[in-house]
């Protein structure tokens, strides 16, 4: 009789997270590896595809920032149509992504950030006030929230007509244009997502910086690393998230880099490690040093709060502000320590709100002209914009008919794939002392590290904080001599 | 890489802080659904770091779960 074998491709991609903690005769920690699992194969599913289908299939797959997706395949795409794109195509996507930007980062301050500083015992002062803030955000504060979020998806559907799985980025430009009818639907949205964004800001001024121990565990617990920043910026030096070039700055606040997407292979490179199927990508023309902190260091983060580190300034009035503010406080610029990301997420918010006024003011973007018909094909693009995990790249190249050959892609979390392992090791570390009993409050404060960076990895995708599946073996003397396990 | 699998939702609990199952092929977790009041139990929802961030017609989710097969058909004879 036949038999047919059904391999579910979800049950495949969820696992648990490992971490292997080797510890020296003494006890004390020398090397740490956290193993996620990764969705691998990507590119070259892509390969041999019509090019201009690669917008449309990224959305699907990645469904948790598909709109920087969308944008850095788009632009990639452009390149290999000859990079001839409506003027204000460009604008209309830049439009969209801020509301997108907008609508990601209310979720991750509202539902995830307060949970993460929830866990361990030394935040404990910090935990109540955040806890209040989950108890005002589900009774009080929730409805404003989920308001915020729904305008924030409705200004991306009335621009992108559809609000899942958006197919309106095309090569040259984008499907339709912005009537004035809708115009006029999107203005007081955008006005309301301004006042939230100063709310949230408010907030998080009220109810987390009233608290010492709270800056306290922001500025001087383990959670800090001296490596480099990445970010797109404009001609000034301000954040920009769809356009611009990559900036890269040492943790002292010198420029390292600043180029464009095209010249990426120039100064990123992925290393690859025999434990793991996670690339790390580094700074090429220092080389790859391992997982080393250090102003040599070729390691570098890709967050909010590095996008606002390599930024001498914001784009607009209220964010600069609120940019000052921060820094102001923090006593430190750039910021090394990792939990200002938060902080830095709202700051940005406030950006997009402005942003988004000022395109709704802008008198060119209900025009006509939102597409260029591509007439050539060219053969290589570069997309690069900043997804709310970190820079996104997308490198296509196609052959003359306009069929992929080749697809690379880095993306946000990938970027700080070597931060997230060094962290990891520098907690275990401060936790795990010779003499002391290894609890599994430390895969807690594994996790509270991990958390900082938002990543989007498969076992973290699913998980609420705190119930994260990870299993940690320590090993002492070529022995495994102890397994823990959380919510496995 | 990151990837966003719809999961169907079993059951919804009501509260200020709205939690649900949601199943994931096989793989069944509790998430919250604070951020999307509107979703019902059987509809289709994307999920980041146990939050329910989006509601998907089934159209969408299950063209979403098509490419996944897809993408796991095209890795079964690759190295």
């Amino acid at each position: 009789m036949a038999r047919s074998i059904k391999i579910d491709p979800i049950t495949r991609l969820e696992g648990h997270g490992k971490i292997e903690i080797f510890l020296d005769d003494d006890g004390g920690v020398t090397d740490c590896y956290f193993q996620i699992p990764e969705l691998r194969g990507f590119e070259r599913f892509v390969e041999g595809r019509p090019i201009e289908e690669l917008p449309r299939i990224v959305t699907r797959i990645c469904g948790v920032c598909p709109a920087s997706h969308h944008m850095a395949s788009a632009k990639a795409v452009d390149g290999c149509f000859g990079n001839e794109v409506a003027p204000l195509a460009h604008k209309l996507r830049e439009m969209y992504y801020q509301a997108h930007y907008i609508h990601s980062h209310i979720a991750h301050f509202y539902a995830l950030a307060a949970p993460d500083f929830v866990c361990g015992p030394d935040c404990e002062p910090a935990t109540r006030n955040i806890l209040g803030v989950v108890a005002k955000v589900g009774l009080e504060i929730g409805g404003r929230v989920i308001k915020a979020r729904a305008m924030a998806q409705e200004i991306q559907t009335i621009l992108g007509g559809r609000s899942t799985h958006v197919v309106w980025c095309l090569p040259g430009g984008v499907s339709k244009g912005l009537s004035k009818e809708e115009l006029e639907r999107i203005k007081p949205m955008a006005n309301e997502l301004y006042d939230f964004s100063l709310f949230s800001l408010q907030l998080f001024k009220d109810v987390v910086l009233a608290n010492p121990g709270y800056v306290d565990l922001i500025l001087n617990g383990p959670y800090t690393l001296n490596v480099h920043n990445m970010g797109l910026v404009d001609a000034n030096n301000a954040p920009n998230f769809y356009n611009g070039q990559v900036r890269v700055v040492d943790y002292e606040g010198k420029e390292i880099h600043r180029y464009h997407a095209h010249e990426y292979t120039q100064y990123v490179a992925e290393h690859v490690e025999p434990w793991t199927y996670l690339k790390f990508p580094y700074l090429k023309q220092r080389g790859w040093k391992g997982f080393t902190e250090g102003i040599d260091s070729s390691l570098y983060c890709a967050t909010p709060l590095s996008r606002l580190n390599v930024a001498d300034r914001m784009a607009t009035p209220k964010a600069q502000e609120a940019f000052e503010e921060m820094f102001g406080i923090l006593n430190q610029k750039p910021c090394r320590a990792l939990l200002a990301q938060h902080w830095a997420r709202l700051v940005e918010m406030v950006q997009n709100a402005e942003s988004l006024l000022d395109f709704c003011a802008d008198p060119e973007i209900t025009g006509p002209e939102f597409r260029v018909v591509p007439q050539r094909i060219t053969g290589e693009g570069f997309g690069i914009v900043e997804a709310m995990r970190g820079t996104l790249t997308h490198h296509y190249t196609c052959d003359e008919k306009g069929i992929c050959t080749s697809a690379n892609l880095i993306v946000g979390t990938t970027n700080n794939n070597a931060p997230i392992q060094m962290v990891t090791k520098k907690v275990a570390q401060t936790f795990i002392k010779p003499g002391v009993e290894v609890t599994e409050g430390v895969l807690n404060r594994v996790e509270m590290a991990f958390r900082a960076f938002d990543p989007c990895y498969s076992c973290a995708t699913h998980t609420l904080p705190g119930q994260m599946p990870l299993e940690a073996h320590i090993h002492q003397g070529g022995q495994l001599v102890k397994t823990l396990k959380q919510n496995l | 890489m990151c990837i966003g699998i719809p999961g169907k939702i079993l059951d919804a609990t009501e509260g200020s802080l709205r939690m649900g199952r949601v199943a994931f092929g096989e793989v069944i977790k509790q998430v919250s659904l604070a951020l999307v009041p509107e979703a019902q139990v059987g509809e289709y929802v994307l999920v980041h770091a146990g939050t329910a961030i989006q509601v998907l017609d089934e159209a969408a989710a299950q063209e979403v779960l098509d490419l996944l097969e897809e993408l796991a058909e095209s890795m079964e004879d690759r190295p």
